[in-house]
């Protein structure tokens, strides 16, 4: 009786199954094969491609400008992340302290940049930083300052795309945030104004032990969705000026649409993968998830 | 027991759903590919379709308008003669408004001539162009013929993404090319492209009315460098600029070519493309004539708009602009209250010599793609707007405001008797004073430009020339080795 049960139920689980295993097979298992068979060729449309072994990766890997963009990411995420989470905690945190409706009001506004595409943001910030007459320098010629060329300079480039990063993401990390503070039980810190506990104790020994799950997923998110950004360099400044933008991405589409060959960018974006999956990984072990105290 | 059997079971249920999706997708795959030329073409038109429009989401109604048309054109051509009509696929990149307008009714006024054959054109916004090409390269959906520079065919050719035309064009269409022109699309002894136009990548324009106000004089613009920079120092003033030209490493890329070629005699790499050719005085001067320039406070610090546009100059934000022979169209056609405050000129050179180069020659044609199903009916087109009746060529030449020099004798020789080509002081000027000394563009890899000009845009943002310099000759050597460049070059190989 019980066995037949059993697999009945296995029957109908396949089944259920069976479409998102195709779906996965068809869009990512395959194409991923296919995509590591073709690193190792010179692959080219109109003639018969090339197997090359390691080349590509090799000719990857020496490539100052992978590096350099590389490098580029991973200083742009570290702009973006932490700022982000640290504007969206107080955004938060303050949005938790209102009254419902002023709430559902700042709620709806903070949404307005996520649903906004960056090709839509990356075209408005480049008109606030523009040169002459855009809206930073305007500001900027109230203080009597010369006008900045922001997307020129090598020093204000990355952090000028940064901007937008973060204004972009942080409506959605903010009500992530928020349905974590909402989740923490107020009778603990009930217990801790019993104890005579300031705000500040609260915070670091109540809301951010227990956000900490949280924070570890918009961490990793917003690591992958930040490095794997380009659209905002590919509009705002082309990568440049001198490659101090060229983020890995970014990298690999003008080799995709520069080169002879697509080997290249496969190459690359296989390297980008392992990249990627190398730092999720130690950002996982070193935050370590664990399940809340309260469950 | 029970446990393993399942998992057995999930294990081989797994392989089989992957082995059938597999079997499943290339059989997909090799029944697209193999299809009848019919079902082939009419799924890249839908697909091509789509992403056009959502490509130009950001862009010009015109584009769209393209789109609409072409499916109107598309359907009714369907209902007129479903089977005989064979249609062929044209990509044109999007250029001036005007050449857009001549590109789509010269492509209609060949549709309605004939029964045989329906070219059906779209136009690709060139920042979207080269991704738009892979893609379609990709799926086997390529268009059968598109626009192509100059400085793309050679290497296009030998890796046969584009066919020899010696065979589906008359030979009598090729006879017509000035000699230097046929070098531009031939690679060997067989041409791979048909030539629309050439164009000088430098020409300066100057303010006359700010030379007067700077008390220089008007009819004596500057022709060396030097020259060039102080009287830039000296037409700076708060909102306008002493000059502008290409100052990102992509636009400097192409745009200091002509430059580096009479300064130095030569590009950046020898002949045979064995090694970087440019650690000498001539791209020592380059680099230093780009760097003092910006340094001198005469440039905005970030570009105004890229080299191909001139508009800022229209505008009245610059007093000397640096820019291709184009930008006479384009001054005509949206600043036609700026024109006669403009003067011509050609590019400075670094001694002042009028016969150094200073400008290279590049262009356009169109190619037939190497996979093309129906080469001969889309060179037939080729013949028809290019290197048939003069007339098409002058209608051309006519909307771009004789900003563009054609490539062929009858054309030239037809338009002597249009007293508006004829008469046209600027165009004179630039036929007899640019053209003669420019050179053909490079045709070796784009990477070694940008390493070029990636040394000049370091050394105008602050890093030592000689460290720019010398970079630059390591990054270009480092992308032979890497590439295997030695001894490719399709032009010498032959």
């Amino acid at each position: 009786m019980f066995k037949r049960n059993y697999r009945q139920d296995n029957g109908v689980a396949y089944l259920l199954l069976a479409p998102i295993v195709i779906l996965l097979t068809i869009f990512v298992v395959i194409p991923f094969i296919y995509s590591l068979k073709v690193s190792f060729y010179n692959w080219s449309f109109y003639q018969p491609s090339v197997f090359v072994g390691f080349d590509n990766f090799k000719f990857v890997l020496e490539d100052d400008l992978f590096m350099n963009a590389l490098w580029v990411g991973i200083k742009f995420t570290l702009m973006v992340v932490p700022a982000s989470l640290v504007v969206s905690f107080l955004f938060a945190n303050i949005i938790k302290g209102m009254r419902s409706k002023g709430a559902s009001f700042v709620k709806t506004s903070i949404y307005i940049p996520t649903i906004i595409s960056g090709i839509v943001a990356s075209i408005i910030f480049v008109f606030i930083y523009d040169y002459m007459g855009g809206l930073a320098n305007y500001v900027l010629g109230w203080f009597g300052s010369e006008p900045r060329a922001w997307l020129a300079d090598v020093k204000t480039a990355l952090p000028s795309i940064a901007l937008p990063a973060i204004w972009l993401g942080f409506g959605l990390t903010t009500l992530i945030m928020l349905a974590g503070l909402h989740d923490i039980p107020e009778s603990y810190y009930e217990a801790a104004d019993l104890e005579g506990a300031g705000p500040w104790q609260k915070m670091w020994f109540i809301t951010v032990p227990l956000m900490k799950n949280i924070i570890l997923y918009l961490t990793v998110t917003g690591f992958t969705a930040s490095i794997s950004q380009y659209e905002l360099s590919l509009v705002m400044t082309g990568g440049g000026p001198l490659d101090t933008t060229t983020t890995p991405n970014l990298y690999i589409l003008n080799h995709f649409r520069n080169d002879v060959m697509v080997g290249n960018s496969i190459a690359a974006s296989l390297l980008l993968f392992v990249v990627l999956g190398g730092i999720s990984a130690i950002i996982f072990k070193v935050l370590n998830s664990e399940k809340a105290i309260d469950g | 027991m029970q446990p393993k059997q399942g998992k057995m079971k999930i294990s081989t249920a797994l392989l089989s759903v992957m082995l059938v999706s597999s079997i499943a997708l290339t059989a997909c795959g090799s029944n697209g590919n193999d299809s009848s030329n019919t079902s082939n073409s009419t799924n890249s038109k839908n697909t091509s379709n789509s992403t056009n429009s959502t490509d130009n989401s950001g862009n010009t109604s015109t584009d769209t308008s393209s789109t609409n048309a072409n499916a109107a054109a598309n359907n009714s051509g369907n209902a007129a003669a479903p089977a005989e009509k064979v249609t062929v696929e044209f990509w044109a990149n999007k250029f001036e408004a005007t050449t857009d307008a001549w590109f789509k009714k010269w492509v209609d006024s060949f549709n309605k001539s004939q029964d045989q054959i329906e070219v059906k054109l779209q136009i690709v916004p060139g920042d979207a162009w080269a991704q738009k090409l892979k893609a379609a390269q990709a799926a086997g959906k390529a268009p059968d013929f598109y626009t192509m520079n100059y400085g793309a065919i050679a290497n296009a050719a030998k890796l046969e993404q584009i066919q020899p035309l010696n065979d589906i064009m008359d030979g009598a269409t090729f006879d017509d090319l000035y000699d230097n022109i046929k070098d531009f699309v031939s690679v060997g002894d067989k041409y791979y492209a048909y030539p629309m136009l050439v164009e000088p990548s430098a020409v300066l324009y100057y303010r006359k009315d700010l030379y007067t106000a700077a008390g220089l004089d008007p009819e004596k613009p500057p022709t060396t460098w030097q020259e060039l920079i102080d009287n830039g120092k000296k037409l700076t003033q708060k909102g306008i600029f002493g000059l502008a030209t290409g100052q990102t490493a992509g636009d400097l890329g192409w745009s200091s070519w002509g430059l580096q070629y009479g300064a130095a005699g030569h590009l950046a790499l020898t002949d045979d493309w064995s090694k970087a050719d440019i650690n000498n005085d001539g791209y020592r001067a380059v680099i230093n004539f780009y760097a003092d320039a910006f340094k001198a406070g005469i440039m905005p610090k970030q570009a105004l708009a890229g080299y191909a546009d001139a508009s800022p100059f229209g505008q009245g934000k610059v007093a000397q602009e640096i820019s291709g022979s184009w930008a006479i169209g384009q001054y005509r056609n949206d600043f036609k209250n700026m024109l006669d405050k403009i003067g011509v000129a050609p590019m400075p050179s670094q001694n002042g010599d009028p016969s150094t180069t200073t400008a290279t020659l590049g262009g356009w044609s169109l190619v037939v793609d190497g996979k093309s199903k129906h080469p001969k009916e889309s060179a037939a087109f080729i013949s028809y707007l290019l290197g048939g009746d003069p007339n098409v060529m002058i209608d051309f030449f006519k909307t771009a405001q004789f900003s563009k020099f054609s490539p062929r004798k009858s054309v030239d020789e037809a338009m002597k008797a249009d007293p508006a080509a004829s008469q046209d002081p600027w165009r004179a000027l630039i036929a007899e004073k640019v053209i003669p000394f420019s050179k053909a563009e490079p045709i070796y890899p784009w990477d070694v430009s940008m390493a070029v000009s990636t040394a000049i845009e370091s050394a105008m943002k602050g890093t030592d020339p000689e460290k720019a310099l010398a970079k630059a000759e390591k990054d270009i050597n480092d992308f032979i080795a890497k590439s295997k460049l030695a001894g490719t070059n399709p032009k010498q190989a032959q």
